[in-house]
């Protein structure tokens, strides 16, 4: 039987007893898948690891499967992360010089709403890197060590990156008349925004959400591809043994926390700002001089979904980490 | 621990212990093991359905993997769950021979 079929076979069966039996399981088809019985046995045999984990039956690969759906969880809240970031940016390039700064600077109550904004985006960058580093670091050193494919996909955030400052590059270029293009003017204004401008910096708004899909869909693979749960490091001669997928779930939670509390402010920042201003609302101040509204309402369905994944994500993690307590 | 615990692998995990009792073996050889001795060939389903359970009651453990193949064997508690299993077989064989009458 060839290897392609006995993978096919293989993964059949649950990922958690995959990531315990596949390579011993691929060693014995190798030397013993003959007949069709066999592979109608490999399936009863699948079919029955299946139904082990719904009834949830105590086998040591269901701990496997509690921190498979940790794993997920953190996963989840990343991909959100990132989705919510795309938001946020849009909200920045929405209020950059817009005609609602003059306004937070007189009105305490927008102001506010937008600092607790900040501060949200601040603690939950913070809860993100300090949960994600000990992954990280664990990824990285068997992306080096053991799986070297790994190494592939983790360049490509890298490479989203350069591209990124790359374009940068070419639009500080064109903005300050280095290089001409015909139907480009190197600055814009509300009443001289050629369709030149309008697609130069659309191109820019789809390489940073293109670059990061596909950073996140990156790192989602690589992290399920690397299967450790735990990672040790040594400081200061003493060695420091971390459950990775543990250790990041409160601050998931806080980053979870601080995006649902960023959606609530932006809403009642829009609604305190554009109540104020409803001709900016219902006029073309957004990004390239479109529709206002159309970009506020995009930016808090944006939010409001990525949070409330994130809210998913967590209470979904939640009892798989009770659950791997009680295992363990 | 009852042997009706095993399910549909009852029998395959009774096998796959007593093969076992006569030293470590992996995956392959315990087919062959069984297979010679018993007459009965577990499918590869079959047989790893039963050392999953086998393994997450205690019963056998995993040895560290040779070329992919990875070694099992009996633990004390595998060994005493055969031993109380053998000897209620043995009872119920003998009360069936006795009322047979032979």
């Amino acid at each position: 039987m060839s290897p392609a079929i006995r993978a096919w076979l293989t993964h059949l069966y649950p990922r958690p007893w995959r990531e315990r039996y596949a390579d011993e399981f691929d060693a014995l088809l190798e030397q013993c898948l003959h007949s069709p019985l066999d592979v109608v046995d490999i399936l009863l045999g699948a079919l029955d690891a299946h139904l082990q984990l719904l009834n949830g039956e105590n086998v040591n690969w269901r701990l496997m499967n509690m921190l498979n759906k940790l794993r997920t969880t953190i996963l989840i809240v990343f991909a959100a992360y990132i989705a919510f970031i795309v938001a946020g940016m849009a909200l920045v390039g929405l209020v950059d010089d817009s005609p609602m700064i003059p306004l937070m600077q007189s009105e305490r109550a927008p102001a506010l709403a937008m600092d607790i904004i900040r501060l949200g985006s601040v603690v939950a960058l913070l809860a993100v890197v300090v949960g994600g580093l000990p992954l990280a670091i664990s990824v990285f050193r068997r992306a080096l060590t053991v799986d070297r494919r790994n190494l592939g996909l983790l360049l490509v955030p890298v490479i989203s990156f350069f591209v990124l400052v790359l374009y940068f590059g070419f639009i500080f270029l064109v903005a300050t008349s280095r290089i001409q293009i015909n139907g480009v003017v190197p600055t814009v204004q509300p009443d001289n925004f050629p369709l030149g401008n309008r697609i130069m910096l659309i191109g820019l708004a789809l390489i940073f959400v293109l670059g990061a899909i596909a950073s996140t869909l990156a790192v989602w693979k690589v992290i399920f591809r690397t299967n450790a749960a735990r990672t040790t490091f040594q400081t200061a001669g003493r060695v420091v043994s971390i459950d990775i997928y543990k250790f990041a779930y409160v601050p998931a939670v806080i980053a979870t926390g601080c995006m649902l509390a960023m959606t609530i402010a932006t809403i009642v920042w829009s609604f305190l700002v554009f109540s104020a201003l409803p001709g900016v609302f219902f006029g073309n101040f957004g990004l390239w001089m479109t529709s206002t509204s159309s970009w506020v309402y995009g930016i808090i369905i944006l939010m409001l979904i990525s949070s409330l994944t994130a809210v998913w994500g967590v209470v979904r993690g939640r009892s798989a980490l009770a659950q791997t307590r009680s295992v363990v | 621990m009852e042997s009706s615990d095993f399910g549909r692998f009852s029998d395959p995990a009774v096998l796959i212990l007593a093969s076992l009792a006569g030293g470590e073996k992996h995956g392959y050889a315990m087919m062959e093991d069984i297979q010679a001795t018993s007459g009965v060939r577990l499918g590869p389903g079959t047989l790893y359905g039963a050392i999953s359970r086998l393994e997450a009651d205690g019963l056998i453990e995993a040895l560290p993997a040779v070329e992919r193949r990875r070694p099992y064997r009996i633990t004390q508690q595998g060994a005493a769950f055969l031993r109380t299993y053998l000897a209620s077989l043995q009872k119920i064989v003998a009360l069936g021979y006795a009322r047979l009458q032979i």
